[in-house]
Parts: C-alpha cells; structure tokens; sequence
C-alpha cells in the first residue's frame, strides 16, 4: 500500500539514515527526504509543510542545533507538522522535554526502532485521512446548508409575489 | 544485519552498497578514537561512541554495541573512561570493519 504522507528524515547519522529511508520506501512511504543538520531542514521548511518529520536528537555531526531546537522552531513556523523523535539519547529528560515541546511520540533507537518509526508514521498518517476526511464532510454540509437555504429563499420570494 | 538482509533482498550489489554505507564512517571513526587523547576533555569521544553505537546496532553486533553504549553514558554521566577501555572498544570496531571488508570481497 502507497501512503500518501511525506515524510522527512533529519539526522547526521548518513548510512542509518539511507538505510531508514529504504526501509520506510519499501513500507509504503513513496516520499522520503533526508537532511543531515537542522538548518538545511529548517531551510526546506514552509508554513504548511504536510512532511511528517522524524527527528534526530543529537545533530552534533551536522549542524549547529540540536533535536530539540529544531523542533522548537517547526513548531514556530509550521504549528500543524508532526514531529517524531527518534534518538540515540535513552533519556528520559530528552523525552518529557521534546513531548513537552510538541513531538508526537519519542523513540530510541534500537534493533526494533525503525519497525517503531513506520509504526508511528501509520498514525501520523491515519490521522490526517481522518482530518482530511472530516474536512470534506464539513464542506459537503457546508454545500448542502447553502442548497436548503438558497431553495428556501426561492420558494419564499415565489409565494411572496404569488 | 538482518535489516540489511532484508532490505537487499538478495541483490548482492545491494548489500555491498549498505556495508560501504557504513565503513565510510566507522573507518575514519576508528582512526579518530585511536588518535584521540584520553587524558584530556572527552566529549570528543564521547560523541564519537554515540555516533558509532547506532552503526554498529543496525548491523548487529550486540558486544560491540554495549560496549560503546556503557562508555559513552559513563562520560556523559561525568565520568571517564580508561586506556584500555578504549582500546576494548577499538578493537571489537576493527573486528568488526574486518568482518564487513571480507563481505565486500
């Protein structure tokens, strides 16, 4: 099954990192981008970015800014993404902080994490069908309230000048 | 590296890319923490270890994994970690550079 969520990796760790983004590929994940520092992603990033973002604590290898710096800027500039934290760093200070601070969920990584990763993703991306999909129900109630009100109006000035 | 088992799925260029994938870093990485001074500040080594201890996860090798797991909270906890120390971990990062170059043969 294609999921139609994008997804963006950032962490200066590169060949786990290639290796996370083939796994996620051949899991359905058609769009996958990858940055190894905060800033290039952060570059990249506009207000409305539908990316899910899977994030990297420890950035130290690339950029200047850590995990949680750049989730706080996301955060800033673009309220609605969904940010997963995904770090080498077993720390529950880390964890409560980044949660605090807006991710959707914090995973360490291990020998299961990237099972856990594409996991997290799959509600990430259910819950956007599930807003996508309530969404478009508002608007066809929208649609049919104008209907009722415009054929209500039209009786009403035809039994008026009647 | 089952991860890269499956991920190859038998396409043996493949697997060769994901093992080289791996020892552009961790060979550079050994020759850094073999140079690395012991006695001074060991952040540095510290965010070598942490660099390496996912590396070497992904791939499977579960000693050398714990080993650098230990020492690196062991910094990051404040304390320091050992000549020999070091060089336990060194060695079981160049077995297992070793083993992956006779995989690339």
């Amino acid at each position: 099954m294609s999921m139609h969520l994008k997804v963006a990796l950032v962490d200066d760790d590169i060949p786990n990192t290639e290796v996370l983004r083939d796994f996620l590929i051949r899991n359905g994940y058609s769009h996958v981008d990858k940055y190894h520092d905060g800033e290039s992603f952060l570059e990249s990033l506009d207000r409305f970015d539908e990316r899910a973002v899977v994030l990297d604590f420890d950035l130290s290898g690339g950029g200047d800014l850590n995990g949680l710096e750049v989730l706080e800027a996301i955060k800033e500039r673009s309220p609605s993404t969904h940010v997963i934290f995904f770090s080498g760093q077993d720390s529950l200070e880390v964890a409560v902080e980044s949660l605090k601070n807006g991710a959707d969920d914090y995973i360490v990584k291990s020998n299961a994490s990237f099972a856990l990763v594409k996991t997290s993703l799959d509600k990430v991306y259910d819950l956007q069908v599930l807003r996508t999909s309530e969404k478009r129900s508002q608007r066809v109630s929208l649609i049919l309230a104008i209907g009722w009100v415009t054929t209500l109006a039209v009786v009403a000035y035809f039994l008026a000048g009647s | 590296m089952e991860i890269i088992e499956r991920l190859s799925a038998g396409d043996p260029e493949k697997k060769k890319y994901y093992i080289r994938l791996f020892l552009d870093t961790m060979e550079p990485e050994l020759v850094n923490l073999r140079g690395a001074d012991i006695t001074a500040h060991q952040e540095p080594i510290r965010a070598i270890l942490h660099k390496l201890k996912s590396q070497v996860q992904t791939i499977g090798a579960k000693d050398a994994h714990a080993l650098m797991a230990e020492q690196e909270q062991c910094i990051k906890e404040g304390g320091r970690i050992e000549q020999e120390e070091l060089e336990r971990t060194c060695q079981a990062l160049s077995d297992l550079i070793e083993n992956l170059q006779e995989l690339l043969k």
